[in-house]
């Protein structure tokens, strides 16, 4: 039932990449003690360190972001489960016609035409994220929503209200938990990919796909591949901590 | 002339299977002769698939074998799950078994199957060949996989959990006629199953597996004298009157609203301490009626009355009151527990929400009574859902529907998820459990001959509509609907005469439902639904022609 449980092998992995996720993160945070304690300049750094700054701005917009994407997503499957028949078809048919779509074109694409800056950004990458998460939660929903417990719970006379606090939240947790999770990624990846385009986020503020973008641009391949490569770590840990959370 | 004895195709002599140092099957001697049908019986893991695996000559990795096993001629074996490849349309894959067999053209195979589906009563309009076996009814296809093995000629077919999963109605019937076919055709059968499915009814022998001794099978034991029960008495307890339950479909294109009717208009009464069977095959919507009785969920049509009160007219405190007295059985009883809490936790939640009579201080003794009526002990309290094992999980459902001391209870295939001797052994509590305590029982169950043993009546239904009702004992011995004498059949192990599967509900013929299957179907069948008639007091039948032999 918890996160390390020994059963389960996607337990473990999702323990792993908790574990790969925090270093990353330590490691990130205290990334301005190693450059010497000198005033911080990126591209004159030993490029492993430039790229452990680099990852404060990802790691700490991918956390901003996904964090919106996620609460916007979950309150979409939320509110569709709880209007109504009809609301919920057209709510999760929108979402899941949203999904087919490349959203995360829209990230670079509304960057250049409104001109940057950290907070239209996460609300495009929220946007961008927020369908993904809004259909795995509402197909969990559904699927909690059927099980024979409830009907168990209904013919002990329990009521509606009682039903939802004692049994309903507890099961949704952490089904609706994984499924937020899932913007994690999600966001990272179109962060990283808008800031490869140089559509990302805004100068003072370093990022991995800024620097991967930068190094290829430069073709030195010594910068490109720390910052690459701690991406690559980054969406791997975070996809499979979702990917746990789910079981 | 001297007839030399031909050596039976099958043989094995103190056969031995072992993994490591775990003898899994313990020195099986068989013999089979050419035409002779055998059925293996055991419980879950008891190693049938095992065996017949050695026999097949496909043993397991990791398995070593001793004794000796000889089979002559081509064998062919249908595994577990009746497994074909599930996207290829048949054609194809008929096509490349048979020919790779045989040594036959794409024509020439099609022919052989063609003729084995003929065999096995499959009419030419029911053919779908070019649709993958993923889109076939079930009965089809593990018909079409029978009449693949019939296209092939085996000398030996082995056939593990034939049909399995199939409604035992449609299961006896393809079992017997693969096994007529075996008979006729000097094929030795070997058929593997649990005692449940029904595999010994056509078989000519019967061997059981047990602790993995291969031993002939005890004979059955003769069903017990009917015994009238005198339960039924005095005024019903739950009455339904109209009950309907359907199901909006969406609206079609002109905006007319479309439904999906799983149970038409029905009266059914419970009386007080009565055990009424609810009997049908899957899709007749039992399991729909007997809950829109316990409004879980409240019927789309009709009056469900407790004791003369109507439920739809009931307001929370007088829900909770019913339900305190009429309480229900889940067919899955894991299920139907909260995963993320204990199981004492939950019973309690149970009994404060319908016991409010019963103070806090007293309620862990009442739900030690309970879990000890059902035949647990009360340390089970303390443990997770998830932690029980299916005979634990059924015996807390039934717990807790004892928990707040009920006078009904509706069971909904109760215990399905059990083998066979802990199903049995499960229901002779829950019958002891009526009999102390006068309950009334509604018992939904597709076993018809068990389900009637038990009962005072039973009501037959088919595609939501009952279509013969009478006392159990009428029921047993003198049963006037096809289908009714089609479960019983089964149930004793008989072919019924019966043909094909129940059409689904989203497609239901014109007239009678049964019309398309049923061997007395003349062309007025088509023509109008037959109406519930009293043909004898307190025996109703809904058939045009119940008269005709």
């Amino acid at each position: 039932m918890t996160l390390g449980d020994p059963d389960s092998r996607n337990g473990g992995r999702a323990a792993a990449a908790m574990a790969v996720l925090a270093g990353l993160a330590l490691a990130c945070t205290v990334a301005p003690l190693m450059a010497d304690g000198s005033v911080i300049r990126r591209h004159d750094a030993d490029p492993v360190v430039a790229a452990l700054l680099d990852g404060r701005g990802s790691l700490s917009f991918a956390l901003l972001a996904g964090l919106l994407g996620a609460a916007l997503g979950l309150g979409w499957a939320i509110a569709a489960s709880a209007l109504g028949q009809r609301a919920e078809r057209r709510m999760m048919d929108a979402a899941n016609r949203l999904l087919a779509l490349p959203l995360i074109l829209l990230v670079p694409l509304a960057a250049g035409l409104a001109g940057g800056g950290v907070g239209l950004l996460a609300a495009t990458v929220a946007a961008a994220t927020a369908p993904a998460v809004a259909a795995l939660a509402h197909a969990e929903l559904r699927a909690l929503m059927r099980r024979e417990f409830l009907t168990a719970a209904r013919a002990a006379g329990l009521s509606e209200g009682t039903i939802l606090r004692r049994h309903l939240i507890p099961n949704a947790r952490r089904p609706l938990l994984a499924a937020g999770a899932l913007a994690l990624p999600r966001a990272l990846a179109a962060e990283s990919f808008a800031s490869l385009l140089g559509l990302g986020l805004p100068a003072p503020v370093g990022s991995w796909g800024g620097s991967v973008g930068l190094a290829a641009r430069l073709g030195d391949g010594l910068a490109l591949a720390p910052p690459a490569l701690l991406l690559a770590v980054a969406l791997w840990g975070l996809c499979a901590f979702a990917e746990g959370l789910r079981r | 002339m001297i007839s030399r004895p031909v050596p039976p195709p099958v043989e094995t002599n103190a056969l031995t299977l072992l993994s490591g140092d775990r003898v899994l099957i313990d020195r099986a001697t068989l013999a089979v002769g050419a035409g002779e049908v055998l059925a293996v019986t055991g419980g879950a893991g008891a190693g049938k698939s095992l065996l017949l695996r050695a026999l097949a000559g496909l043993p397991l990795p990791g398995i070593d074998q001793t004794g000796s096993a000889r089979v002559d001629g081509r064998r062919l074996l249908i595994a577990q799950g009746g497994m074909l490849a599930p996207r290829r349309p048949l054609t194809m894959q008929a096509a490349e078994i048979v020919g790779h067999h045989l040594g036959l053209d794409t024509s020439a195979s099609l022919r052989r199957m063609a003729d084995a589906l003929d065999r096995l009563g499959v009419p030419a309009a029911a053919r779908r060949f070019d649709l993958p076996p993923d889109r076939l009814p079930d009965g089809l296809r593990w018909t079409a996989l029978f009449a693949l093995a019939l296209a092939v000629g085996p000398a030996v077919l082995l056939a593990d959990a034939p049909g399995a999963g199939l409604d035992p109605t449609v299961r006896l019937r393809l079992l017997h006629r693969l096994a007529d076919w075996a008979r006729g055709n000097a094929v030795a059968l070997i058929l593997a199953g649990r005692p449940e499915d029904g595999v010994a009814g056509p078989a000519s022998r019967v061997l059981a597996l047990r602790r993995g001794r291969l031993l002939p099978a005890p004979p059955p034991l003769p069903s017990p004298v009917l015994v009238p029960r005198t339960g039924g008495t005095g005024a019903p307890l739950l009455s339904g009157r109209g009950v309907s339950v359907s199901f909006a479909l969406g609206r079609t294109a002109k905006g007319a609203e479309r439904r999906l009717t799983a149970v038409h208009e029905t009266d059914i009464d419970l009386a007080e301490g009565e055990t009424v069977a609810l009997l049908g095959e899957t899709g007749s919507g039992k399991a729909m009626l007997a809950r829109a009785l316990a409004h879980l969920p409240a019927p789309s049509g009709g009056r469900v009355s407790w004791m003369g009160r109507d439920l739809a007219a009931a307001d929370a405190t007088g829900m909770r009151r019913v339900r305190r007295d009429l309480q229900i059985l889940f067919p899955d009883p894991a299920a139907s527990l909260d995963p993320v809490q204990t199981v004492g936790a939950q019973l309690a939640g149970i009994l404060e929400s319908l016991r409010p009579d019963i103070p806090a201080d007293r309620r862990a003794r009442r739900i030690a009574d309970a879990l000890e009526e059902a035949g647990l002990r009360a340390e089970i309290a303390p443990r997770w859902p998830a932690t029980l094992s299916a005979v634990e999980a059924a015996r807390v459902g039934l717990a807790r529907a004892l928990l707040p001391e009920p006078r009904a209870l509706v069971c909904d295939e109760p215990a399905a998820t059990l083998s066979a001797g802990e199903r049995a052994m499960f229901r002779d509590d829950l019958l002891g459990l009526r009999d102390r305590r006068r309950l009334a029982l509604l018992l939904a169950t597709e076993q018809a001959g068990e389900g009637l043993r038990h009962a005072d009546r039973g009501l037959v239904l088919l595609m939501g509509r009952v279509v013969e009702s009478a006392g159990a004992g009428a029921l047993l011995h003198g049963a006037r609907h096809p289908l009714t004498r089609a479960m019983l059949a089964a149930a004793r192990g008989e072919a019924p005469q019966l043909d094909g599967e129940a059409p689904s509900a989203l497609a239901a013929p014109d007239g009678c439902p049964l019309r398309p299957r049923c061997p007395n179907a003349r062309s007025f069948c088509s023509q109008a639904v037959p109406a519930l008639e009293e043909i004898a007091p307190g025996h109703h039948v809904a058939c045009h022609y119940w008269d005709t032999p």
